[in-house]
Protein backbone atom coordinates (compact mmCIF):
# COMPACT_ATOMS: atom_id res chain seq x y z
CA UNK A 1 0.00 0.00 0.00
CA UNK A 2 1.19 3.48 -0.87
CA UNK A 3 0.42 6.15 1.67
CA UNK A 4 -0.05 9.41 -0.19
CA UNK A 5 0.01 12.51 1.96
CA UNK A 6 -1.14 15.59 0.08
CA UNK A 7 -0.73 19.13 1.37
CA UNK A 8 -1.59 18.11 4.93
CA UNK A 9 -1.78 20.99 7.39
CA UNK A 10 -2.58 20.60 11.06
CA UNK A 11 -3.41 23.54 13.28
CA UNK A 12 -3.95 23.04 16.99
CA UNK A 13 -6.25 25.76 18.28
CA UNK A 14 -4.47 27.68 21.04
CA UNK A 15 -5.69 29.88 23.84
CA UNK A 16 -6.38 33.52 22.98
CA UNK A 17 -6.27 32.91 19.24
CA UNK A 18 -2.62 31.86 19.29
CA UNK A 19 -3.03 28.83 17.09
CA UNK A 20 -0.18 26.39 16.75
CA UNK A 21 0.68 25.24 13.25
CA UNK A 22 2.09 21.76 13.77
CA UNK A 23 2.29 20.73 10.13
CA UNK A 24 2.24 22.89 7.04
CA UNK A 25 1.44 21.56 3.57
CA UNK A 26 3.23 18.27 4.12
CA UNK A 27 3.32 16.29 0.91
CA UNK A 28 4.99 12.94 0.44
CA UNK A 29 4.37 9.53 -1.01
CA UNK A 30 5.32 6.76 1.39
CA UNK A 31 5.78 4.04 -1.17
CA UNK A 32 4.73 0.42 -0.82
CA UNK A 33 7.16 -1.88 0.93
CA UNK A 34 9.48 0.96 1.72
CA UNK A 35 10.84 1.72 5.16
CA UNK A 36 10.61 5.49 5.63
CA UNK A 37 12.08 7.24 8.61
CA UNK A 38 10.71 10.62 9.67
CA UNK A 39 13.42 12.61 11.36
CA UNK A 40 13.15 16.03 12.90
CA UNK A 41 13.56 18.14 16.03
CA UNK A 42 11.04 17.65 18.83
CA UNK A 43 7.78 19.48 18.23
CA UNK A 44 8.09 19.36 14.44
CA UNK A 45 4.82 17.48 14.05
CA UNK A 46 6.22 13.99 13.35
CA UNK A 47 3.86 12.25 15.76
CA UNK A 48 0.95 14.40 14.61
CA UNK A 49 1.56 13.31 11.03
CA UNK A 50 1.62 9.68 12.11
CA UNK A 51 -1.72 10.06 13.90
CA UNK A 52 -3.27 11.71 10.84
CA UNK A 53 -1.98 8.92 8.59
CA UNK A 54 -3.36 6.38 11.09
CA UNK A 55 -6.80 8.01 10.94
CA UNK A 56 -6.65 8.85 14.65
CA UNK A 57 -6.57 12.60 14.18
CA UNK A 58 -8.21 14.65 11.43
CA UNK A 59 -6.09 16.95 9.26
CA UNK A 60 -7.04 20.62 9.28
CA UNK A 61 -6.67 20.62 5.50
CA UNK A 62 -5.20 18.36 2.87
CA UNK A 63 -5.75 14.62 2.48
CA UNK A 64 -4.25 11.23 3.15
CA UNK A 65 -5.00 8.49 0.66
CA UNK A 66 -3.99 4.88 0.98
CA UNK A 67 -3.72 3.23 -2.40
CA UNK A 68 -2.88 -0.26 -3.55
CA UNK A 69 -0.40 0.25 -6.44
CA UNK A 70 -2.07 -2.64 -8.27
CA UNK A 71 -5.39 -0.79 -8.10
CA UNK A 72 -4.49 2.90 -8.32
CA UNK A 73 -8.09 4.01 -8.82
CA UNK A 74 -9.32 2.91 -5.37
CA UNK A 75 -8.34 5.11 -2.47
CA UNK A 76 -8.93 3.68 1.00
CA UNK A 77 -9.54 5.82 4.09
CA UNK A 78 -6.56 6.46 6.41
CA UNK A 79 -6.35 4.01 9.25
CA UNK A 80 -8.05 1.07 7.57
CA UNK A 81 -4.80 -0.54 6.48
CA UNK A 82 -2.43 0.70 9.16
CA UNK A 83 -1.59 -0.07 12.74
CA UNK A 84 0.45 1.96 15.21
CA UNK A 85 3.26 1.04 17.60
CA UNK A 86 3.27 3.74 20.25
CA UNK A 87 6.12 5.45 21.99
CA UNK A 88 4.33 4.83 25.30
CA UNK A 89 3.50 1.27 24.17
CA UNK A 90 -0.06 1.57 25.53
CA UNK A 91 -0.34 -2.08 26.47
CA UNK A 92 -3.44 -2.96 28.45
CA UNK A 93 -2.03 -3.64 31.93
CA UNK A 94 -4.91 -5.90 33.00
CA UNK A 95 -4.56 -8.17 29.98
CA UNK A 96 -2.05 -10.98 29.70
CA UNK A 97 0.53 -10.94 26.91
CA UNK A 98 -1.71 -13.30 24.94
CA UNK A 99 -4.82 -11.17 25.39
CA UNK A 100 -2.92 -7.98 24.59
CA UNK A 101 -1.70 -9.43 21.33
CA UNK A 102 -5.13 -10.87 20.55
CA UNK A 103 -6.93 -7.57 21.28
CA UNK A 104 -7.26 -6.41 17.67
CA UNK A 105 -8.50 -9.83 16.51
CA UNK A 106 -10.95 -9.93 19.41
CA UNK A 107 -12.40 -6.57 18.34
CA UNK A 108 -12.88 -7.96 14.84
CA UNK A 109 -14.82 -10.86 16.28
CA UNK A 110 -12.28 -13.57 15.40
CA UNK A 111 -13.22 -16.70 17.40
CA UNK A 112 -11.19 -17.31 20.54
CA UNK A 113 -9.36 -20.42 19.36
CA UNK A 114 -8.24 -18.87 16.13
CA UNK A 115 -7.16 -15.55 17.63
CA UNK A 116 -5.21 -17.31 20.37
CA UNK A 117 -3.51 -19.53 17.84
CA UNK A 118 -2.51 -16.62 15.61
CA UNK A 119 -1.38 -14.59 18.62
CA UNK A 120 0.74 -17.45 19.96
CA UNK A 121 2.53 -17.69 16.62
CA UNK A 122 3.33 -13.98 16.69
CA UNK A 123 4.39 -14.09 20.34
CA UNK A 124 6.79 -16.90 19.51
CA UNK A 125 8.16 -15.03 16.52
CA UNK A 126 9.16 -12.05 18.70
CA UNK A 127 10.83 -14.44 21.15
CA UNK A 128 8.28 -14.39 23.96
CA UNK A 129 7.08 -18.00 23.88
CA UNK A 130 6.37 -19.08 27.46
CA UNK A 131 5.31 -15.60 28.57
CA UNK A 132 1.77 -15.76 27.16
CA UNK A 133 0.13 -15.56 30.57
CA UNK A 134 2.33 -12.90 32.10
CA UNK A 135 0.94 -9.44 32.68
CA UNK A 136 2.79 -6.52 31.04
CA UNK A 137 3.80 -5.27 34.49
CA UNK A 138 5.77 -8.47 35.05
CA UNK A 139 7.94 -7.99 31.96
CA UNK A 140 11.08 -5.95 31.27
CA UNK A 141 10.99 -2.89 29.01
CA UNK A 142 12.38 -4.78 26.03
CA UNK A 143 9.86 -7.59 26.45
CA UNK A 144 6.99 -5.13 26.69
CA UNK A 145 8.27 -3.58 23.47
CA UNK A 146 8.07 -6.98 21.80
CA UNK A 147 4.49 -7.43 22.99
CA UNK A 148 3.56 -4.06 21.47
CA UNK A 149 5.20 -5.09 18.21
CA UNK A 150 3.43 -8.46 18.16
CA UNK A 151 0.10 -6.80 18.94
CA UNK A 152 0.49 -4.62 15.86
CA UNK A 153 1.90 -7.33 13.57
CA UNK A 154 -0.78 -9.92 14.33
CA UNK A 155 -3.31 -7.81 12.43
CA UNK A 156 -1.14 -8.13 9.31
CA UNK A 157 -2.03 -4.66 8.08
CA UNK A 158 -0.08 -3.37 5.09
CA UNK A 159 1.15 -0.21 6.79
CA UNK A 160 3.08 -0.13 10.05
CA UNK A 161 3.27 3.22 11.85
CA UNK A 162 5.95 3.48 14.52
CA UNK A 163 6.22 6.47 16.83
CA UNK A 164 9.70 6.45 18.40
CA UNK A 165 9.07 2.90 19.58
CA UNK A 166 12.56 2.34 20.97
CA UNK A 167 13.08 5.72 22.61
CA UNK A 168 12.55 4.41 26.13
CA UNK A 169 14.82 1.37 25.83
CA UNK A 170 18.36 1.06 27.14
CA UNK A 171 21.14 1.12 24.54
CA UNK A 172 21.70 -2.66 24.33
CA UNK A 173 18.02 -3.57 24.14
CA UNK A 174 17.55 -0.88 21.51
CA UNK A 175 20.20 -2.44 19.27
CA UNK A 176 18.59 -5.87 19.58
CA UNK A 177 15.15 -4.47 18.80
CA UNK A 178 16.42 -2.49 15.81
CA UNK A 179 17.99 -5.59 14.31
CA UNK A 180 14.84 -7.55 15.00
CA UNK A 181 12.68 -4.92 13.33
CA UNK A 182 15.00 -4.91 10.29
CA UNK A 183 14.64 -8.70 10.15
CA UNK A 184 10.84 -8.51 10.39
CA UNK A 185 10.80 -5.88 7.64
CA UNK A 186 12.95 -8.02 5.35
CA UNK A 187 10.50 -10.87 5.87
CA UNK A 188 7.15 -9.09 5.64
CA UNK A 189 7.89 -6.02 3.49
CA UNK A 190 5.29 -3.78 4.95
CA UNK A 191 5.11 -0.08 4.28
CA UNK A 192 6.75 1.34 7.37
CA UNK A 193 6.65 4.93 8.58
CA UNK A 194 9.03 5.19 11.49
CA UNK A 195 9.30 8.36 13.55
CA UNK A 196 12.57 8.94 15.36
CA UNK A 197 14.92 11.69 16.42
CA UNK A 198 17.98 9.44 16.33
CA UNK A 199 19.96 9.94 13.12
CA UNK A 200 21.80 6.63 13.37
CA UNK A 201 18.56 4.71 13.86
CA UNK A 202 16.94 6.44 10.87
CA UNK A 203 19.80 5.53 8.53
CA UNK A 204 20.26 2.03 9.89
CA UNK A 205 16.59 1.11 9.44
CA UNK A 206 15.30 3.25 6.59
CA UNK A 207 15.21 3.03 2.82
CA UNK A 208 14.70 6.75 2.95
CA UNK A 209 15.09 9.44 5.57
CA UNK A 210 12.56 12.25 5.46
CA UNK A 211 14.12 15.19 7.26
CA UNK A 212 11.58 17.62 8.64
CA UNK A 213 11.96 21.28 9.50
CA UNK A 214 11.28 22.83 12.89
CA UNK A 215 7.71 23.94 13.53
CA UNK A 216 5.70 24.27 11.41
CA UNK A 217 6.73 20.85 10.18
CA UNK A 218 7.51 20.72 6.48
CA UNK A 219 9.76 18.43 4.49
CA UNK A 220 13.27 19.79 4.39
CA UNK A 221 14.85 17.05 2.39
CA UNK A 222 14.35 13.40 1.49
CA UNK A 223 17.47 11.26 1.37
CA UNK A 224 17.59 7.79 -0.10
CA UNK A 225 19.55 5.25 1.94
CA UNK A 226 21.14 2.83 -0.53
CA UNK A 227 22.84 0.58 2.01
CA UNK A 228 22.29 -3.10 1.15
CA UNK A 229 19.83 -5.29 3.03
CA UNK A 230 19.82 -7.15 5.34
CA UNK A 231 21.05 -4.32 7.50
CA UNK A 232 23.39 -5.02 10.35
CA UNK A 233 24.84 -2.89 13.05
CA UNK A 234 28.29 -3.37 11.48
CA UNK A 235 27.31 -1.00 8.67
CA UNK A 236 27.50 1.92 11.06
CA UNK A 237 31.29 2.00 10.59
CA UNK A 238 31.25 2.00 6.75
CA UNK A 239 32.17 5.16 4.78
CA UNK A 240 28.77 5.18 3.04
CA UNK A 241 27.02 5.28 6.41
CA UNK A 242 29.34 7.99 7.67
CA UNK A 243 28.69 10.15 4.61
CA UNK A 244 24.92 9.85 5.06
CA UNK A 245 25.19 10.54 8.76
CA UNK A 246 27.16 13.68 8.05
CA UNK A 247 24.59 15.00 5.58
CA UNK A 248 21.63 14.31 7.82
CA UNK A 249 23.46 15.72 10.82
CA UNK A 250 24.00 19.06 9.15
CA UNK A 251 20.40 19.25 7.95
CA UNK A 252 19.09 18.42 11.40
CA UNK A 253 21.48 20.69 13.24
CA UNK A 254 20.03 23.83 11.65
CA UNK A 255 16.50 22.72 12.50
CA UNK A 256 17.33 21.89 16.08
CA UNK A 257 18.86 25.36 16.48
CA UNK A 258 15.70 26.93 15.03
CA UNK A 259 13.53 24.78 17.28
CA UNK A 260 15.53 25.77 20.37
CA UNK A 261 15.26 29.46 19.45
CA UNK A 262 11.48 29.00 19.09
CA UNK A 263 11.24 27.38 22.50
CA UNK A 264 13.31 30.14 24.09
CA UNK A 265 11.10 32.77 22.45
CA UNK A 266 7.96 30.99 23.68
CA UNK A 267 9.33 30.91 27.23
CA UNK A 268 10.26 34.58 27.01
CA UNK A 269 6.75 35.48 25.86
CA UNK A 270 5.14 33.53 28.69
CA UNK B 1 12.51 -9.72 57.71
CA UNK B 2 14.74 -9.72 60.73
CA UNK B 3 13.86 -11.62 63.90
CA UNK B 4 12.94 -8.35 65.62
CA UNK B 5 10.64 -7.33 62.79
CA UNK B 6 8.88 -10.67 62.99
CA UNK B 7 8.47 -10.98 66.74
CA UNK B 8 8.37 -7.46 68.16
CA UNK B 9 4.85 -6.49 67.01
CA UNK B 10 3.38 -9.48 68.85
CA UNK B 11 5.54 -8.89 71.91
CA UNK B 12 4.40 -5.26 72.10
CA UNK B 13 0.72 -6.30 72.02
CA UNK B 14 1.22 -8.84 74.80
CA UNK B 15 3.27 -6.36 76.83
CA UNK B 16 0.55 -3.73 76.44
CA UNK B 17 -2.16 -6.09 77.71
CA UNK B 18 0.01 -7.23 80.63
CA UNK B 19 0.81 -3.62 81.57
CA UNK B 20 -2.88 -2.73 81.43
CA UNK B 21 -3.76 -5.69 83.66
CA UNK B 22 -1.03 -4.81 86.15
CA UNK B 23 -1.98 -1.14 86.18
CA UNK B 24 -5.65 -1.86 86.95
CA UNK B 25 -4.80 -4.38 89.69
CA UNK B 26 -2.05 -2.42 91.42
CA UNK B 27 -3.95 0.86 91.43
CA UNK B 28 -7.24 -0.87 92.28
CA UNK B 29 -9.19 0.96 89.56
CA UNK B 30 -12.96 0.44 89.60
CA UNK B 31 -14.15 -1.71 86.67
CA UNK B 32 -16.76 0.90 85.63
CA UNK B 33 -13.87 3.17 84.63
CA UNK B 34 -11.37 0.70 83.30
CA UNK B 35 -11.88 -3.05 83.60
CA UNK B 36 -8.88 -5.39 83.49
CA UNK B 37 -8.27 -7.30 80.24
CA UNK B 38 -8.89 -10.56 82.07
CA UNK B 39 -12.40 -9.53 83.12
CA UNK B 40 -13.12 -8.17 79.64
CA UNK B 41 -12.18 -11.60 78.32
CA UNK B 42 -14.57 -13.25 80.78
CA UNK B 43 -17.41 -10.97 79.69
CA UNK B 44 -16.55 -11.54 76.07
CA UNK B 45 -16.83 -15.27 76.59
CA UNK B 46 -20.14 -14.94 78.45
CA UNK B 47 -21.62 -12.76 75.71
CA UNK B 48 -20.57 -15.27 73.10
CA UNK B 49 -21.95 -18.15 75.15
CA UNK B 50 -25.34 -16.54 75.82
CA UNK B 51 -25.63 -15.65 72.15
CA UNK B 52 -26.08 -11.90 72.62
CA UNK B 53 -22.83 -11.08 70.84
CA UNK B 54 -23.14 -13.34 67.79
CA UNK B 55 -26.81 -12.45 67.30
CA UNK B 56 -26.30 -8.69 67.49
CA UNK B 57 -23.14 -8.84 65.43
CA UNK B 58 -25.01 -10.77 62.77
CA UNK B 59 -27.80 -8.20 62.74
CA UNK B 60 -25.33 -5.33 62.43
CA UNK B 61 -23.40 -7.05 59.65
CA UNK B 62 -26.66 -7.70 57.80
CA UNK B 63 -27.49 -3.99 57.94
CA UNK B 64 -23.95 -3.08 56.84
CA UNK B 65 -24.19 -5.41 53.87
CA UNK B 66 -27.63 -4.06 52.97
CA UNK B 67 -26.54 -0.42 53.11
CA UNK B 68 -23.28 -1.16 51.33
CA UNK B 69 -24.98 -3.11 48.55
CA UNK B 70 -27.41 -0.27 47.86
CA UNK B 71 -24.61 2.31 47.90
CA UNK B 72 -22.30 0.18 45.74
CA UNK B 73 -24.87 -0.51 43.03
CA UNK B 74 -26.14 3.07 42.91
CA UNK B 75 -22.71 4.68 43.32
CA UNK B 76 -20.80 2.57 40.81
CA UNK B 77 -23.74 2.72 38.39
CA UNK B 78 -24.09 6.49 38.48
CA UNK B 79 -20.32 7.07 38.56
CA UNK B 80 -19.78 4.94 35.47
CA UNK B 81 -22.68 6.62 33.66
CA UNK B 82 -21.28 10.04 34.55
CA UNK B 83 -17.87 9.04 33.25
CA UNK B 84 -19.26 7.81 29.97
CA UNK B 85 -21.85 10.48 29.27
CA UNK B 86 -21.10 14.17 29.58
CA UNK B 87 -24.81 14.91 29.79
CA UNK B 88 -25.31 12.68 32.83
CA UNK B 89 -22.20 14.19 34.44
CA UNK B 90 -23.50 17.70 33.88
CA UNK B 91 -26.87 16.89 35.42
CA UNK B 92 -25.49 14.98 38.42
CA UNK B 93 -22.57 17.26 39.19
CA UNK B 94 -24.37 20.12 41.02
CA UNK B 95 -26.28 17.62 43.18
CA UNK B 96 -23.13 15.82 44.23
CA UNK B 97 -21.27 19.07 44.80
CA UNK B 98 -24.09 20.33 47.04
CA UNK B 99 -24.82 17.13 48.97
CA UNK B 100 -21.32 15.67 49.39
CA UNK B 101 -20.09 18.15 52.04
CA UNK B 102 -23.32 17.78 54.08
CA UNK B 103 -22.65 15.72 57.23
CA UNK B 104 -24.95 12.81 56.54
CA UNK B 105 -25.76 12.14 60.22
CA UNK B 106 -27.57 15.48 60.12
CA UNK B 107 -30.20 13.64 58.07
CA UNK B 108 -31.06 11.27 60.94
CA UNK B 109 -33.94 13.35 62.40
CA UNK B 110 -35.49 13.71 58.96
CA UNK B 111 -35.11 10.02 58.15
CA UNK B 112 -36.61 9.05 61.52
CA UNK B 113 -39.64 11.19 60.66
CA UNK B 114 -39.98 9.69 57.20
CA UNK B 115 -39.02 6.11 57.76
CA UNK B 116 -39.47 5.49 61.48
CA UNK B 117 -36.92 3.56 63.48
CA UNK B 118 -36.96 0.33 61.47
CA UNK B 119 -34.48 -1.32 59.17
CA UNK B 120 -35.18 1.05 56.27
CA UNK B 121 -33.83 4.03 58.18
CA UNK B 122 -30.57 2.30 59.11
CA UNK B 123 -29.95 1.07 55.60
CA UNK B 124 -30.86 4.39 54.00
CA UNK B 125 -28.65 6.51 56.26
CA UNK B 126 -25.64 4.25 55.74
CA UNK B 127 -26.25 3.87 52.01
CA UNK B 128 -26.64 7.62 51.48
CA UNK B 129 -23.36 8.25 53.28
CA UNK B 130 -21.42 5.52 51.49
CA UNK B 131 -22.88 6.51 48.11
CA UNK B 132 -20.80 9.67 47.80
CA UNK B 133 -17.23 8.36 48.07
CA UNK B 134 -18.22 5.46 45.81
CA UNK B 135 -19.79 7.59 43.07
CA UNK B 136 -16.98 10.15 43.17
CA UNK B 137 -14.23 7.51 42.89
CA UNK B 138 -16.00 5.66 40.08
CA UNK B 139 -16.52 8.87 38.14
CA UNK B 140 -12.91 9.97 38.63
CA UNK B 141 -11.65 6.51 37.66
CA UNK B 142 -13.53 6.53 34.38
CA UNK B 143 -12.60 10.13 33.58
CA UNK B 144 -8.92 9.65 34.29
CA UNK B 145 -8.42 6.72 31.95
CA UNK B 146 -5.38 7.35 29.77
CA UNK B 147 -6.56 8.88 26.44
CA UNK B 148 -3.64 7.25 24.64
CA UNK B 149 -4.79 3.82 25.79
CA UNK B 150 -8.22 4.53 24.31
CA UNK B 151 -6.63 5.76 21.06
CA UNK B 152 -4.50 2.63 20.88
CA UNK B 153 -7.63 0.48 21.21
CA UNK B 154 -9.37 2.51 18.53
CA UNK B 155 -6.34 2.03 16.28
CA UNK B 156 -6.54 -1.72 16.82
CA UNK B 157 -10.09 -1.63 15.50
CA UNK B 158 -12.22 -1.19 18.61
CA UNK B 159 -15.55 0.57 18.16
CA UNK B 160 -16.60 3.33 20.56
CA UNK B 161 -18.63 0.83 22.53
CA UNK B 162 -15.78 -1.67 22.63
CA UNK B 163 -13.42 1.05 23.86
CA UNK B 164 -15.83 1.79 26.72
CA UNK B 165 -16.37 -1.84 27.68
CA UNK B 166 -12.94 -3.32 27.01
CA UNK B 167 -10.66 -0.43 27.95
CA UNK B 168 -12.32 2.31 29.98
CA UNK B 169 -14.21 0.07 32.37
CA UNK B 170 -11.35 -2.31 33.27
CA UNK B 171 -8.92 0.60 33.52
CA UNK B 172 -11.21 2.23 36.09
CA UNK B 173 -11.50 -0.87 38.28
CA UNK B 174 -8.76 0.08 40.81
CA UNK B 175 -10.32 3.49 41.36
CA UNK B 176 -13.80 1.97 41.68
CA UNK B 177 -12.49 -0.46 44.30
CA UNK B 178 -10.78 2.34 46.21
CA UNK B 179 -14.19 4.03 46.41
CA UNK B 180 -15.81 0.81 47.61
CA UNK B 181 -13.21 0.54 50.40
CA UNK B 182 -14.04 4.02 51.61
CA UNK B 183 -17.75 3.30 51.27
CA UNK B 184 -17.51 0.14 53.37
CA UNK B 185 -15.75 2.00 56.18
CA UNK B 186 -18.39 4.72 56.20
CA UNK B 187 -21.23 2.18 56.10
CA UNK B 188 -19.98 0.45 59.26
CA UNK B 189 -19.70 3.78 61.09
CA UNK B 190 -23.18 4.91 60.08
CA UNK B 191 -24.93 1.63 60.90
CA UNK B 192 -23.39 1.58 64.40
CA UNK B 193 -24.27 5.26 64.88
CA UNK B 194 -27.84 4.70 63.71
CA UNK B 195 -28.21 1.81 66.15
CA UNK B 196 -27.00 4.03 69.00
CA UNK B 197 -29.44 6.87 68.44
CA UNK B 198 -31.76 7.00 71.45
CA UNK B 199 -34.42 4.35 71.42
CA UNK B 200 -34.29 3.80 67.68
CA UNK B 201 -33.01 0.28 67.94
CA UNK B 202 -33.42 -2.83 70.04
CA UNK B 203 -30.69 -4.83 68.35
CA UNK B 204 -27.22 -4.59 66.82
CA UNK B 205 -23.77 -3.77 68.12
CA UNK B 206 -24.59 -0.07 68.51
CA UNK B 207 -27.56 -0.89 70.68
CA UNK B 208 -25.49 -3.32 72.75
CA UNK B 209 -22.84 -0.67 73.31
CA UNK B 210 -25.35 1.97 74.29
CA UNK B 211 -27.17 -0.34 76.69
CA UNK B 212 -24.00 -1.53 78.38
CA UNK B 213 -22.77 2.05 78.69
CA UNK B 214 -26.00 3.26 80.26
CA UNK B 215 -25.91 0.68 83.04
CA UNK B 216 -22.15 1.15 83.44
CA UNK B 217 -21.24 -2.39 82.44
CA UNK B 218 -17.94 -1.13 81.12
CA UNK B 219 -16.63 -4.68 80.66
CA UNK B 220 -19.36 -5.24 78.09
CA UNK B 221 -18.56 -1.95 76.38
CA UNK B 222 -14.95 -3.05 76.01
CA UNK B 223 -15.94 -6.51 74.84
CA UNK B 224 -18.09 -4.89 72.12
CA UNK B 225 -15.23 -2.61 71.10
CA UNK B 226 -12.82 -5.54 70.83
CA UNK B 227 -15.26 -7.38 68.58
CA UNK B 228 -15.87 -4.31 66.41
CA UNK B 229 -12.14 -3.70 66.01
CA UNK B 230 -11.54 -7.33 65.01
CA UNK B 231 -14.44 -7.35 62.57
CA UNK B 232 -13.21 -4.07 61.04
CA UNK B 233 -9.74 -5.48 60.55
CA UNK B 234 -11.22 -8.61 59.00
CA UNK B 235 -13.32 -6.59 56.55
CA UNK B 236 -10.28 -4.59 55.43
CA UNK B 237 -8.27 -7.82 54.93
CA UNK B 238 -11.12 -9.34 52.94
CA UNK B 239 -11.39 -6.31 50.70
CA UNK B 240 -7.64 -6.35 50.02
CA UNK B 241 -7.86 -10.01 49.13
CA UNK B 242 -10.76 -9.40 46.72
CA UNK B 243 -8.74 -6.53 45.18
CA UNK B 244 -5.73 -8.71 44.58
CA UNK B 245 -7.97 -11.28 42.87
CA UNK B 246 -9.94 -8.83 40.71
CA UNK B 247 -7.17 -6.37 39.76
CA UNK B 248 -3.79 -8.00 40.40
CA UNK B 249 -2.22 -5.69 37.80
CA UNK B 250 -2.90 -2.61 39.92
CA UNK B 251 -0.51 -3.68 42.69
Amino acid sequence: MDVIVEEVTKVWPGRGGADLVALERFTHRFASRRFSCLLGPSGCGKSTLLQIVGGLEPATSGAVRVVDPARPGEARPPGADSVMVWQGLNLFPWRSVLDNVAFGLEMQGVPKRERHERSRTLIASVGLAGFEHHLPGQLSGGMRQRVALARALVLDRAVLLMDEPFAALDAQTKIVMQEELARIFDRTHKTVIFVTHAIEEAILLGDEVVVMSARPGRIKEVLAVDLPRPRTLGMVSTPAFAALFDRVFHLIREEVMTSMAQQAAALGAA
Amino acid sequence: MTLAERTLPGIVVVAFILAWEAFVRVRGIAPIYLPAPSSIAVYLWRMIADGSLPVNLGITLGRVLGGFAVAAVAGVGLGVLMGMSRLVARIADPWIAALYPLPKIALIPLLLTWLGTGEAYKIVISAVTAFFPIVISAYAGIREVDRELMKAAEDLGASRRQVQLKVVLPAAVPSIFAGLHLGMGVTIILVIAAEMIGGSSTSGMGYLLMQAGQVMETEKVFADLVVLALVGALVVKLQRWIDSKVAPWAH
